[in-house]
């Protein structure tokens, strides 16, 4: 008798507009062995599954390049690195060894920018909760602080004053470019006259002096033009409060907001269509703030220094989540699914992406419909809703990428535990960058008051006590 | 009580309504009753197979049960579901 590959028997109805051209597709034998060079099998046999694994050498060339590009262009640019989008104290430091400055955006931000030995001058101190202690910090350090709102310029000017300094303060802006969602929470709005009362205020102050403007457009942006919008309004803004108050500003924050090689949800072609090469943004941006401060060269005067905060464009395409089938089985409408060990609880860009999932073998049948739901016990821990995949077995490991941007800080301690971070250096050997949580690390923030320490009460000593 | 299948499948009578089914080899079916069509897996289609042979459930799911090296508990506990799932439909 021909043996038959085992799968449960199923009949599936046919519904309109379900049916294609391209009929039942048969797998592309296309599977990977290796995450960076490290077999897949040997990752999971010794960190486990799930796990991340990330790569040096490729997180050091994307940084390598996107500070070439800038720097070809326009010269005069300083790197800050996002810790927000992966602050794991490894990847930090490779971006520090790489003359990244760190963009932090809270106290604990701050505290571990300067526990690993970042000096203050080397900070860039963003967003909208800085608090008093941090910031008094921040000043004695030297920090770039950015400030997000009238009342925190109030609160600098008085530490400043009390510490006896002058402190050099950037404005962060807000403003329409007409190609994004204006992010008009975060800093001062040029339209509506805040951000010149803002310059006005601090024009005015003894203690503090506007050397800086920042502003952050938007994420994910895919249209170099809007960052040329972006730097002409910055750019006139930077005119108009030079020539009408005592300021010299020197330098111009764009932000971050570069895309990575991942796949909008909201997107339907691939992101190598979709997405332009860095070379656009960075003409874009280069060749609009020459244009925007030429007159400086006439007038003897240094051009701005650029600053840009690029995190997910340096890091995404660095890093895989490394995953196992822990179960199958068919939906009701005759969907395939399959149930992993990781979910949004790791993957929380799983909300706005469609990432990329791999197979480690080759396939044995017809690609299907497939969803992916994750190991929580939650409706909504969908890692694809909707993916062709051939059929799966439990134990099968999958590859999913990129991850490497706003995962390892995103992630979720909830339900289960955080799995190892391996980190494949530049020689090939590999090492944990991040440990595997445990019953320890998930309780040790607890406490327990005396008379909640027992779990159960027992009734024969509890009726003796009354 | 257990449900009284509206296909009679299995218990060696011969399925009528199957044998209405245009079943093509890899799986597609028609059902020109109601114009409906079908994709039956691999496993799917060895057992509608034995049954339009007229083979029972306990034969077809012993069959299943060899043809893919899988426990007999296993084949006939899928094939009971594979009944249900072709009673919701034909």
């Amino acid at each position: 008798m021909t043996k038959l590959l085992w799968e449960p028997p199923f009949i599936q109805p046919h519904r309109l507009g379900e049916i294609n051209k391209f009929g039942r597709m048969k797998a592309r034998d296309s599977y990977v062995e290796h995450i960076f060079g490290v077999p897949v099998t040997l990752l999971k046999e010794e960190f486990g599954s799930p796990c991340f694994v990330t790569s040096e050498t490729h997180f050091r060339n994307n940084l390598q390049n996107l500070k070439k590009a800038f720097e070809r262009r326009y010269g005069d640019v300083i790197h800050g690195w996002s810790y927000k989008t992966n602050y794991i104290s490894a990847m930090c430091n490779i971006a520090h060894q790489e003359g990244c400055y760190a963009e932090v955006v809270s106290a604990f931000e701050y505290e571990k920018a300067r526990h690993l030995g970042v000096p203050g001058e080397k900070i860039i101190f963003n967003g909208p909760n800085k608090g008093k202690a941090i910031l008094e910090r921040a000043i004695n350090d030297g920090a770039h602080i950015h400030l997000d709102h009238l009342d925190e310029l109030n609160l600098v000017d008085e530490i400043a004053s009390r510490l006896n300094k002058i402190v050099s303060i950037s404005l962060r802006l807000n403003f329409d470019t007409g190609y994004t969602e204006p992010w008009s929470r975060f800093g001062f709005n040029i339209e509506s006259g805040q951000a010149r009362q803002a310059a006005r205020l601090l024009s005015a102050s003894k203690n503090l002096k506007l050397t800086g403007l920042h502003s952050h457009i938007g994420t994910f942006i895919l249209e170099p033009k809007a960052y040329a919008q972006q730097i002409k309004i910055m750019c006139k803004f930077m005119r108009e409060i030079e020539a009408q108050d005592d300021i010299e500003i020197d330098t111009i924050d764009i932000g971050g907001g570069l895309p990575s090689k991942n796949a909008l949800q909201s997107i339907y072609l691939p992101p190598e269509q979709v997405i332009p090469p860095l070379s656009e943004y960075a003409d874009a941006i280069c060749n609009t703030l020459i244009e925007e401060t030429n007159y400086r060269s006439q007038l003897g005067r240094k051009k701005p220094t650029l600053i840009f905060e690029s995190g997910r464009a340096a890091v995404d395409d660095t890093q895989a989540l490394l995953t196992s089938v822990v179960g199958t089985k068919r939906l009701p409408d005759g969907k395939r699914a399959a149930i992993l060990d990781a979910g949004t609880n790791l993957l929380f860009t799983a909300y706005w992406y469609n990432h990329q999932v791999q197979m480690t073998r080759p396939a044995d049948g017809p690609l299907a419909d497939t969803a992916l739901y994750g190991p929580l016990c939650m409706n909504i821990d969908v890692v694809r809703s909707s993916i062709q995949l051939p059929p799966l077995e439990y134990g099968d490991t999958l590859v999913i990428n990129p991850v490497g941007a706003y995962n390892n800080t995103q992630w979720m301690q909830f339900i289960e535990y955080r799995p190892n971070v391996v980190l494949v250096h530049e020689d090939n050997t590999y090492s944990v960058i991040r440990e595997r949580e445990d019953l320890q690390v998930m309780c040790q923030q607890d406490r327990l008051p005396a008379h909640l320490v027992t779990s159960f009460i027992d009734s024969k000593s509890e009726a003796k006590s009354k | 009580m257990k449900k009284k299948s509206k296909l009679k499948l299995g218990n060696g009578s011969r399925c009528e309504r199957l044998h209405q089914l245009a079943i093509s080899e890899t799986g597609f079916i028609f059902d020109p009753q109601t114009g409906q069509s079908f994709t039956v897996n691999q496993t799917g289609l060895f057992v509608l197979d034995g049954f339009k042979k007229g083979q029972n459930t306990d034969f077809v799911s012993h069959n299943l049960s060899e043809a893919c090296s899988v426990p007999i508990e296993l084949a006939q506990s899928s094939v009971e579901a594979f009944i249900m799932q072709l009673e919701r439909y034909l």
